[in-house]
């Protein structure tokens, strides 16, 4: 592991501490107070990311724009929570997460301003546990997608 | 169980700490609002909606700009409420301007203006095209636009990217160079505010490399543009190898300048570095988190405010009210961010950028803050308020505009 692949690591584990603990947003400053640039200090290294792989890597791929709640956000990002994909059939929602959902009537029809990224460069199954943690915990307890699933929707692209 | 009651009792401290610093700012109340000491906030009006930039008649009547079009709202008894309130016209965006006796706005693809008649809240004048055409985008749409006193009218052309990548927001996708966007985005554009019927083909570059320039104000003081620009997102999904989620979310600054003609800012080629300090190359054009510009090809900013932090309206203060230090000082209204994400969002707070002969002359300052609350999810979708718009009333006071349910504050200097 090179130096450079251990800094990642620390941070991603720094990260990842921040989300644990809730990531508090924002408390007020105390009124007039000059405001350094810099941020504040990141909170203590957790001793190892216990997170299950699938939130893990919501977290690092998906939640930048879909947020923690997988509420969105409003005129930028759509919701995953309330959508149709993530409850519908589990290969046509890793064909348009794959394919950055470009194509999609809805994609047309949004009144949101960013697109969607291609995803088609992670494995399958790391889609996997992306695609079924996002069915349980905002597609109303859907089914679990199988890296064959992500695999068997990576022939139609 | 034991931990438990530990936490508990550590928890109940912090609050009463808390507590006994915020009593004497929850004394005043401000509608929860945290302010710079000497100054107090009163709503005056609330329930608008998705609340733009305002502006403010020398009668003291206010005009908001919205998503759902436009606003007219009277104060008839002065007694620091509006009581009357009239929607008008056609125009739903971000602007909206006093000029002589005309009303600018806009919204994605023009700006317009009404005339402004004595006596009348809500104009009954028929609407005139100033310019119209833009392309109709969904990124960075906005034509936030400022007038000088000649009636020069200078508008945002937001870029319809983050980037220039080949692949918008693609990870790995290398910027197109030169980015073609430049052409007809990313930049503002100049055109005679005196004109109607003009398309974006009357108009002329003014200055470029501007992802998008929201807060844009003609300081009266220096005869000058200015501009806090929105800065680029996601260093860290895009080039992973290079940052990380909190690089991503406290590095890219957001640029507070002086918008000369034929001026170049950097977009989408450089940005702002905050933890180097200095202009760094883009990963998507060469940038290794180190390597920097040609010397000189760019302006530093004068201030280069945090990550994401989204500056929406930027106000030179000309007004009486306030002390003298605050006199043709900055006030920058920070919507607050989505893209710190995982890390904990920030901005949704106004702060004043003292400023002396066209230049910051101190560190800024927080003037208002506690606008989002708790936002519970560390999503702004729960944000309670977020300061979108700023304009002054012709007896000096500050009015703040939110885009979360449309409230409207008024800040005063304490007597």
């Amino acid at each position: 592991m090179t130096l450079r692949v251990q800094l990642v690591a620390v941070a991603a584990l720094l990260s990842a501490a921040a989300c644990a603990t809730g990531g508090d947003s924002n408390p007020p400053a105390p009124a007039g107070v000059v405001q350094p640039a810099s941020p504040a200090p990141a909170p203590a290294p957790a001793p190892a990311d216990t997170r299950p792989p699938g939130q893990r890597l919501y977290a690092k791929h998906c939640l930048p724009c879909h947020q923690a709640d997988g509420g969105g956000v409003p005129n930028m990002q759509p919701p995953i929570v309330g959508g149709t994909w993530v409850k519908g059939d589990s290969q046509a929602l890793a064909l348009f997460v794959m394919s950055g959902g470009f194509n999609s009537a809805e994609r047309k029809d949004s009144a949101n301003d960013n697109v969607m990224p291609e995803f088609r460069q992670l494995p399958d199954a790391d889609l996997a546990e992306i695609l079924s943690y996002i069915r349980a915990k905002f597609g109303g307890g859907g089914s679990a997608v199988t890296a064959a699933d992500v695999a068997a929707a990576r022939s139609k692209l | 169980m034991r931990t438990t009651r530990v936490a508990q009792v550590v928890s109940l401290t912090s609050a009463l700490a808390s507590m006994a610093l915020a009593a004497p700012l929850l004394a005043a109340d401000n509608d929860g609002l945290t302010l710079a000491p000497g100054f107090s906030a009163t709503v005056v009006q609330e329930g608008l909606g998705a609340g733009r930039h305002l502006a403010i008649a020398a009668n003291g009547d206010i005009y908001l700009a919205s998503r759902d079009g436009l606003v007219a709202m009277r104060d008839k008894d002065h007694d620091g409420k509006v009581d009357e309130t009239a929607k008008f016209g056609d125009v739903q965006g971000t602007e909206v301007r006093i000029y002589k006796n005309w009303l600018y706005a806009s919204d994605n693809v023009g700006v317009y203006r009404y005339p402004l008649k004595k006596g009348e809240l809500a104009p009954s004048g028929a609407k005139q095209v100033v310019v119209a055409g833009f392309p109709l985008e969904r990124q960075h749409a906005d034509k936030t636009f400022a007038l000088d006193p000649k009636g020069t009218l200078y508008v945002n052309v937001g870029a319809p990217s983050n980037s220039c990548q080949e692949k918008d927001r693609q990870e790995g996708s290398l910027g197109k160079n030169p980015c073609p966007i430049l052409e007809k985005y990313g930049g503002v554009w100049v055109f005679d505010g005196n004109k109607t019927d003009q398309t974006p083909e009357n108009g002329r570059r003014y200055a470029t490399g501007m992802r998008n320039a929201v807060a844009l104000e003609w300081d009266p003081a220096q005869n000058a543009l200015y501009s806090a620009i929105h800065g680029r997102d996601s260093i860290d999904t895009l080039f992973p190898a290079l940052y990380n989620a909190e690089d991503n979310a406290t590095r890219q600054a957001e640029e507070f300048h002086k918008i000369t003609d034929g001026g170049d800012y950097g977009w989408p080629y450089t940005f702002f570095d905050t933890k180097l300090g200095k202009r760094v190359l883009a990963p998507e054009y060469g940038g290794d988190a180190q390597k920097t510009p040609e010397a000189g090809k760019y302006p530093d900013p004068l201030t280069a405010f945090p990550a994401h932090w989204a500056p929406n309206d930027l106000l030179f203060y000309t007004g009486k009210n306030f002390p003298a230090k605050y006199r043709d000082g900055a006030f920058i209204a920070f919507h607050g961010s989505w893209n710190r994400a995982p890390e904990p969002q920030a901005g949704y707070k106004v702060v004043f950028q003292p400023m002396k002969d066209g230049k910051p002359s101190g560190a800024y300052e927080v003037f208002a803050d506690g606008f989002a609350g708790e936002m519970a999810d560390n999503n702004p979708r729960n944000a309670k308020y977020r300061p979108v718009g700023l304009a002054v009333g012709p007896d000096g006071s500050l009015y703040i505009s939110d885009s979360q349910k449309g409230r409207i504050w008024r800040v005063s200097a304490n007597k």
